[in-house]
């Protein structure tokens, strides 16, 4: 319905706009809402409403047409999003097809995408560690990317922050290279896990074996019970989406709040093509959206502008963004825009079999997943021929085996009645990668997206000290399992391509330097200061932790900055 | 598990895109719509004898009332490549032709000792047409077993939110 009301600029004018409404766009949107300014929050897919739209959250396996499985079309026509371990037939409805937006793979990578309301926390693995102060001085210790403009001391308090809002439960191990937080109890380690773990202490100094720390509410606290969520009940069918908000996710958690407030305006179905810029005032002034329904481009603005597309989406958009004073994207004086993104290395699996502790197996389901083996290489020192190092995740459990030889009422019994095996142990290894130059991205000049955005070039790559991490986690994990009595040990090379560890980090780093960074050390663009961007895209160097806590704890503390730099009038 | 049981599971089998089965069609067709597979109502009645071979009606039900013939047919359908299903198809033929060839009529109208004896026969077959067939039937109707709403409900019970975890769970001895 046409409303002049609608079309004044007046109605399309808030204090802050937020791109995205992932983990990190639903940060900046709780905490911009709670500090009472009008917030606008762009998300380009549809809405998915907490529980509402969980269509399989409580179906049985035989609810479900193929029982879980994909079928044999869907992975012809989507062979990036079936290659993500959590595409099924339960979750495929979060994720982005294939052909949905189309980028042009230089080098082979898997970009896997969620474009709904929540972004991809509804997806994620949940897991959720600290940076310590030796990831933050890898870069200046090491002598590659750029020196991280921030130490261990100024996000600390922002873990805080974040961890008690969020939920995560984890154990205070006191271990330097992964501090601890602010903790719900911890998920236990099973019998298995645990003696992997007296075992590496005994032996090894400066290794340890900890219960996998997660954003799961082992025991809510009133702060997690306001916004609706209970305690988690180990369905670990996360990826449906949780209908006792069990897990963090913006859609049990930050979204809700924020609305909670009356300055949260959430507008689904908005793909923003670019971040407007005006040369008079040295400032951005809004964005324009292409709505996906309508095909109609739209205006919005205001004072600030938050840009969590997640990490590609976010260069893709900055690059798309011209003016004359940025004719080669915003805030890309440097020409550095879209280099040096970098990612996680997952290609390394180790498992083996323990014939120990036979005992005892484990009851229930675990959410958290079993043990966390933090980085333990080159910490204080430089000890390998490759720089930095990798972590690890590590798990046992007791399969249940079942006969399938025999026919009629023997094979009836067979299935009814298992076996239990022995402990199988299971390992995969996350390794830290070095952020490169031509390590990057870049929009086509021709080719344009349904929304008639440029598509994204992309050319990542695995480097040869990639290669040296994985024979060092085999190496050291094999010797570490055959300490504790494991056999049958195998290790096995995983084909993954860079990006399916959804792990893509850079683009748009943050650092000391205008000459050399994009973002200073408040997540500023440094030649745009009312553009904070505070996913992925901002980071400098990858470390070895799951980053999603970090790009929430950084956006709390670009949000308290940018509010304090408002009321001054500095944006 | 009763009619109604057996009904509900059909559809949860098969989603929206079936025609109820009835016992005596007479139609030629299948009772489940298939989009790849081409497959008669006499072949569907054999399948349903291979799946009641393989899960006999004891105190519990078998492999016809809960349908895992259909079941392995829409999983084959849908789930599997042109190329597994033209061996699904080759072997099914090859399988009632041989079938026909060993007991003198069909194995639709054998003696369940006879069908029985016919299956343990294939188990030690050589990988050819008929092994393929029969592999990828048994590992789908296994399947369909396990993930039964009557197995899950009854015999080997899922958990859709078990509420706890322990990881030092005591072994029962025998």
């Amino acid at each position: 319905m046409a409303n002049l009301a609608i079309d004044s600029i007046k109605d399309r004018t808030f204090d802050a706009i937020v791109i995205g409404s992932g983990a990190s766009g639903g940060w900046a949107a709780k905490e911009f809402t709670e500090k009472g300014l009008k917030t606008l929050v762009l998300e380009r897919g549809r809405d998915v409403v907490h529980v509402k739209d969980y269509p399989t959250t409580n179906l049985y396996p035989y609810e479900l047409d193929h029982r879980g499985e994909v079928t044999y079309e869907d992975k012809q026509l989507n062979p990036i999003a079936n290659r993500c371990y959590a595409y099924k037939e339960d979750t495929a409805h979060f994720f982005v097809k294939d052909d949905e937006h189309p980028y042009i793979q230089e080098k082979e990578f898997d970009w896997i995408r969620g474009y709904q309301v929540g972004g991809k926390t509804l997806l994620w693995a949940r897991q959720t560690q600290r940076w310590s102060e030796y990831d933050f001085e890898g870069p200046a210790r090491d002598g590659f990317a750029v020196d991280w403009p921030i130490r261990y001391d100024d996000i600390a308090p922002w873990y805080s922050y974040v961890e008690r809002f969020v939920g995560i439960a984890g154990n205070r191990d006191g271990v330097a290279t992964l501090p601890d937080g602010e903790f719900l109890p911890a998920y236990p380690l099973n019998a298995a896990e645990d003696h992997f773990r007296e075992v590496v202490s005994k032996h090894y100094q400066g290794r340890h074996i900890i219960s996998a720390r997660c954003a799961h509410l082992s025991q809510p606290q009133p702060i997690h019970i306001q916004q609706g969520r209970v305690q988690c009940q180990n369905r670990t069918l996360c990826q449906r989406g949780c209908p006792f908000g069990g897990y963090f996710s913006s859609n049990a958690s930050t979204i809700p709040w924020a609305q909670k407030t009356g300055n949260l305006t959430l507008r689904p179905f908005s793909v923003v093509h670019s971040i407007l810029y005006d040369q008079e005032s040295g400032k951005a002034t809004g964005v324009r959206v292409v709505d996906t329904n309508t095909k109609e481009e739209m205006e919005f603005y205001a004072q600030v502008i938050f840009v969590n597309a997640s990490t590609l989406n976010t260069n893709l958009i900055l690059m798309n963004s011209l003016s004359d004073r940025f004719p080669e994207g915003l805030g890309n004086d440097n020409g550095l825009l879209g280099k040096y993104v970098a990612f996680h290395n997952y290609t390394a699996r180790i498992s083996a079999e323990y014939h120990g502790l036979s005992q005892y197996k484990t009851d229930g389901r675990n959410p958290a997943g079993g043990g966390y083996i933090p980085n333990f290489r080159n910490v204080h020192r430089q000890e390998t021929d490759f720089l930095r190092g990798w972590a690890a995740a590590f798990g046992a459990s007791r399969p249940e085996v079942r006969d399938t030889g025999g026919v009629g009422a023997d094979l009836k019994e067979a299935l009814q009645l298992p076996r239990l095996g022995d402990w199988r142990v299971h390992s995969h290894m996350m390794a830290e990668t070095i952020p490169k130059e031509s390590n990057r991205v870049w929009l086509d000049t021709n080719r344009r997206d349904a929304w008639g955005v440029p598509l994204l070039h992309v050319s990542i790559e695995y480097a040869d000290d990639d290669w040296q991490r994985r024979q060092d986690y085999y190496e050291q994990m094999t010797e570490m399992y055959e300490a504790a009595g494991f056999t049958n040990i195998k290790t096995t090379d995983d084909p993954r391509r860079p990006g399916n560890d959804i792990h893509e980090m850079g683009g748009v780093r943050m650092g000391h330097d205008p000459k050399t960074s994009l973002l200073n050390k408040w997540n500023q663009l440094h030649g745009c200061n009312n553009v904070y961007v505070t996913d992925g895209a901002c980071m400098t160097s990858t470390a070895t932790q799951n980053p999603t806590l970090t790009y929430m704890a950084l956006t709390a503390r670009a949000v308290d900055h940018a509010v304090a730099e408002l009321k001054k009038g500095n944006l | 598990m009763n009619r109604r049981g057996a009904v509900r599971t059909l559809l949860y089998i098969a989603g929206g895109t079936l025609v109820l089965p009835a016992c005596f069609r007479q139609s030629g067709a299948p009772s489940i719509a298939l989009q790849k597979l081409s497959v008669s109502e006499a072949e569907e009645q054999l399948l349903a004898e291979l799946a009641e071979t393989l899960f006999p009606t004891t105190d519990t039900p078998g492999g016809k009332e809960l349908l895992l013939h259909l079941f392995v047919l829409k999983m084959v359908d849908d789930c599997h490549g042109p190329e597994d299903q033209r061996a699904f198809s080759d072997g099914l033929s090859a399988f009632i032709q041989w079938s026909h060839g060993k007991l003198g009529h069909s194995f639709t109208l054998a003696a369940p000792n006879e069908q029985v004896a016919l299956v343990e026969a294939i188990q030690t077959r050589a990988d050819d047409d008929i092994a393929k067939f029969y592999a990828m039937f048994k590992q789908r109707a296994i399947q369909g077993y396990l993930n039964s709403q009557y197995v899950m409900t009854n015999l080997v019970k899922y958990e859709l939110i078990p509420g706890r975890y322990n990881g030092y769970f005591p072994v029962e001895k025998d």
